[in-house]
C-alpha cells in the first residue's frame, strides 16, 4: 500500500542544509500497525507529513495506493487525504465552537458524498468511540480523552485506507491514552492499516512493527513480538 | 464542496463572533444607507424643480439678452456680469406686431429694500407690464393689478405678494399703505393670492410688482429689459413661434450672422433639459460622496478578514489535512466577507428608505416645500450590487491569503 523508496528531505537556507530525511526506505502492507519512533529531530515527523500527504520530498519516491507524489498536483494530493486518509493530531485539533457532530461531518463536506447520505456514516463513526450521548455537545466542553475520540471519529468517517496518529496520547492522561489506544487497537484489528508516531515506548508497544529513525536514517524496522494489549493492562 | 456547504461553513464563522461581524457591516451600512439616503433626496428635489417649472407652462419662450454663439447650453450673459442694452421696447411693439403670441412680456428685476410704518425687509422687486398679472394667472385676493395706464404714466403702485404683505404691513390691510423702495413711495393696490414660484425661479410669495417703466427709469435707470417672456399660441408649434420670435430680434437688431445674436431665445423644454442634467449630475455627485464611505466600509472589511485568517490559521490547517482545497478555503473566505456585505447592504437599505421616509416627513410637516416621497428602485439595485462587489474585492486579498496557507505550518500555528 504504501512504498517508499531512498526518500528524502532537505530543508535549505541561506547559510546551512538541514537533511531531515536522509535516503529512507521501507514498505507497509495494507493491516500492518506501524509505529515510528524516534528522538527529536529524527525526522519522524518530517516522515510523517510526507505520508500523509501534507508534504512533499526532496528527492526519492513514495507511491501510495499505486499512485506516485511527484505525479500528483496539490489539489490531488488534499483529494486523496479527503478520500483514503485519516488523521489524528497531538492537540486534537477541533473546531471547538462546533458540536462533535459537525466536528465528525468535516472531511464529508469536501468529499463527494452528498449531504443526505452523511448523516448515517457520521453517526457510526461517533457511535464507534463511544460518544453518542454527546454528539451535539461543543467540542470545546468535552474532556481531553473525549476530544481525541471525537478527532478518532472524525478521522474514520470517511472509511479510510490508512489512519495517520501524530503523538495522540502526547496531551492524555494515561486512562484517557489507553482508551484512544484500544480504539486505535480495534481498528487494526477489523484490518486498518494505522501509522502511529510516538516517542513514548510504551503507545509504540500496541503497534505490530517498529521503525526507529536517528539522524533522518532507519537506525530499526522490525516487528514488535511482546505486543501489549489495552485488555491486559487496563480491563483485566 | 458545494456552495450550500461553504455558505454553512462562512455563516458559522461570522455567527461565532457576532458582535464584530456586526461592527465590520456598520461601515457598509452606514455607506448603503447613505447613498440611499442621498441617490432618493436627489430625486425628490429633481422632481420638485422640475415639477415648478412645468407649473409654469411649456408654451413660454425666454428672451435673454446676449448671445449664445450657437451653443444651446451657454450660460446668459447677465450671469457672467456683462450688461446688454439691446432688448427694449421696440423690440415688444415689434413682436406684438408681427409675431402672432397670447403675450410678450418684458421685465426688469432688481433688489431693493423694501420699508413700511413696521418692518422693513431686503426683497425681490420686478417691473412688468400691466397684462403681466393676466397672462401669469396671478390674481390679486385683494384690490386689483395695475394697468397699462398706470405703466404708461409711471404710476408709484405696487402689487405685493402673499408672503412679503405679511411681512411688511403684519396683520394690517396693506391695500392703500404705502411701501418704501429706494427712497421712493409706492402705493400698494394689490394683494396677489399664494403662486409659488415663477419661471426661472422667482418667489412670486416674496415679490413686490411695479410697473416697468417706473423701475427702469427711477429705480435702474436703464431703458432696456433682463427678460422678455413670449407666451406661444396654442394653435402654433413652439419652434415655429421661437423661429418667428429669433427672425423679427434679427430685424430688428440688423443682426444677418446669426453666431452674432445679441440675445438668446429659451423654451421652457430647454429649461427643463438644464434643470434635469443639473439635479442629475447633482445626484450623483452626492451617490459619489456617500460611496466614498463605502470604500472605507469595505477596507474594514479587508482589515477585519485579514485579523480573522491569521486567528483561524490552525483551522485552516485542519480544513486543508482533512481534504480541504485551496479553492475550497477561498471560497469560504470570500462568500464570508461577501456575506457581510450583503446582509450589510440589505440592512444599509433598510436604515436608508427609514431615513428617507423621516426625511419626507420632516420636509412635509415643517417647511412649505411641496416636496414628494421617492426612492429610486436604481438605487436599491445599486445598493445591493456595490455592497456585493465590494464584499468580493475587499474580500479576495484576505481569502487568498487563507487558501494558500501551508497546511504543516498552519496545524503548529500557535
Amino acid at each position: 500500500m504504501i512504498e517508499v523508496r531512498n526518500l528524502k528531505k532537505i530543508y535549505a537556507d541561506e547559510e546551512s542544509q538541514t537533511k531531515a530525511l536522509d535516503g529512507v526506505s521501507f514498505a507497509i502492507k495494507k493491516g500492518e500497525f506501524v509505529a515510528i519512533m524516534g528522538p527529536s529531530g529524527s525526522g519522524k515527523s518530517t516522515l510523517m507529513h510526507i505520508l500523509s500527504y501534507m508534504d512533499r520530498p526532496s528527492s526519492g519516491q513514495y507511491t501510495f495506493l499505486g499512485r506516485q507524489i511527484n505525479e500528483l498536483s496539490d489539489h490531488d494530493l488534499a483529494h486523496i487525504r479527503n478520500e483514503n486518509m485519516g488523521f489524528v493530531f497531538q492537540a486534537f485539533n477541533l473546531l471547538s465552537s462546533s458540536t462533535v457532530y459537525e466536528n465528525v461531518e468535516l472531511p464529508l463536506i469536501y468529499s463527494a458524498v452528498s449531504p443526505g447520505s452523511r448523516r448515517p456514516l457520521v453517526e457510526d463513526a461517533i457511535a464507534s468511540v463511544g460518544l453518542v450521548d454527546k454528539t451535539y455537545v461543543s467540542a470545546g466542553k468535552l474532556s481531553g480523552g473525549q476530544k481525541q475520540r471525537v478527532a478518532i471519529a472524525r478521522a474514520l468517517v470517511n472509511n479510510p485506507d490508512v489512519i495517520f496518529a501524530d503523538e495522540p496520547t502526547g496531551n492524555l492522561d494515561s486512562v484517557s491514552g489507553a482508551q484512544v489506544m484500544e480504539i486505535f487497537e480495534k481498528l487494526n484489528a477489523s484490518g486498518r492499516t494505522v501509522i502511529l508516531v510516538t516517542h513514548e515506548t510504551y503507545t509504540a508497544q500496541f503497534a505490530n512493527r517498529l521503525i526507529r529513525l536517528r539522524d533522518g536514517k532507519i537506525e530499526v524496522d522490525e516487528p514488535i513480538t511482546n505486543r501489549r494489549k489495552t485488555s491486559e493492562e487496563f480491563f483485566k | 464542496m458545494r456552495l450550500n456547504d461553504s455558505a454553512k461553513t462562512a455563516f458559522a464563522g461570522l455567527r461565532h463572533s457576532k458582535t464584530r461581524s456586526l461592527l465590520t457591516m456598520l461601515g457598509i451600512i452606514i455607506g448603503i444607507s447613505s447613498v440611499i439616503l442621498l441617490m432618493s433626496i436627489g430625486q425628490s428635489a429633481q422632481n420638485l424643480i422640475l415639477d415648478q417649472v412645468k407649473g409654469v407652462g411649456s408654451n413660454l419662450i425666454f428672451i435673454i439678452p446676449g448671445g449664445d454663439g450657437g451653443s444651446r447650453n451657454a450660460a446668459p450673459a447677465s450671469s457672467m456680469g456683462v450688461i446688454i442694452k439691446t432688448l427694449v421696447a421696440r423690440d415688444i411693439d415689434a413682436l406684438k406686431r408681427e409675431v402672432s403670441v397670447e403675450s410678450a412680456l418684458p421685465e426688469v428685476r432688481g433688489q431693493a429694500k423694501a420699508s413700511t410704518d413696521i418692518n422693513d425687509k431686503t426683497v425681490t422687486y420686478s417691473g412688468v407690464t400691466g397684462d403681466y398679472f393676466v397672462a401669469r394667472n396671478l390674481l390679486p385676493i385683494s384690490g386689483y393689478p395695475f394697468s397699462k395706464a398706470d405703466v404708461d404714466s409711471y404710476s408709484r403702485v405696487a402689487v405685493i405678494g402673499k408672503k412679503i404683505a405679511a411681512d411688511l404691513f403684519g396683520a394690517r390691510n396693506p391695500l392703500g399703505r404705502t411701501v418704501r423702495l429706494k427712497d421712493i413711495n409706492f402705493r400698494v393696490v394689490g394683494v396677489l393670492d399664494t403662486a409659488g414660484y415663477g419661471p426661472l425661479g422667482i418667489d412670486q410669495d416674496n415679490a413686490i410688482f411695479i410697473p416697468v417703466t417706473v423701475a427702469q427709469k427711477l429705480m435702474l435707470g436703464i431703458n432696456y429689459y433682463n427678460i422678455v417672456t413670449v407666451q406661444a399660441k396654442d394653435v402654433y408649434d413652439i419652434s415655429f413661434t421661437e423661429n418667428r420670435v429669433i427672425n423679427v430680434l434679427r430685424q430688428n437688431h440688423k443682426i444677418t450672422d446669426p453666431t452674432k445674436d445679441d440675445f438668446m431665445v429659451r423654451t421652457q423644454a430647454d429649461a427643463l433639459d438644464l434643470l434635469s442634467s443639473i439635479t442629475t449630475i447633482m445626484t450623483l455627485f452626492l451617490a459619489a460622496i456617500a460611496s466614498i464611505s463605502l470604500v472605507v466600509g469595505g477596507i474594514g472589511i479587508m482589515n477585519i478578514m485579514l485579523v480573522s485568517v491569521v486567528e483561524r490559521t490552525k483551522e485552516i490547517g485542519l480544513r486543508k489535512a482533512v481534504g480541504a482545497s485551496n479553492r475550497d478555503i477561498m471560497e469560504q473566505f470570500l462568500i464570508e466577507s461577501i456575506m457581510l456585505t450583503f446582509v450589510g447592504g440589505l440592512l444599509g437599505i433598510i436604515v436608508g428608505a427609514v431615513l428617507d421616509v423621516i426625511a419626507y416627513f420632516i420636509l412635509v410637516n415643517f417647511t412649505t416645500i411641496g416636496w414628494t416621497f421617492s426612492l429610486p428602485i436604481s438605487s436599491i439595485l445599486l445598493a445591493v450590487g456595490v455592497s456585493t462587489f465590494i464584499g468580493v474585492i475587499f474580500g479576495l486579498y484576505p481569502a487568498r491569503q487563507a487558501a494558500i496557507k501551508n497546511p504543516i505550518d498552519s496545524l503548529r500555528y500557535e
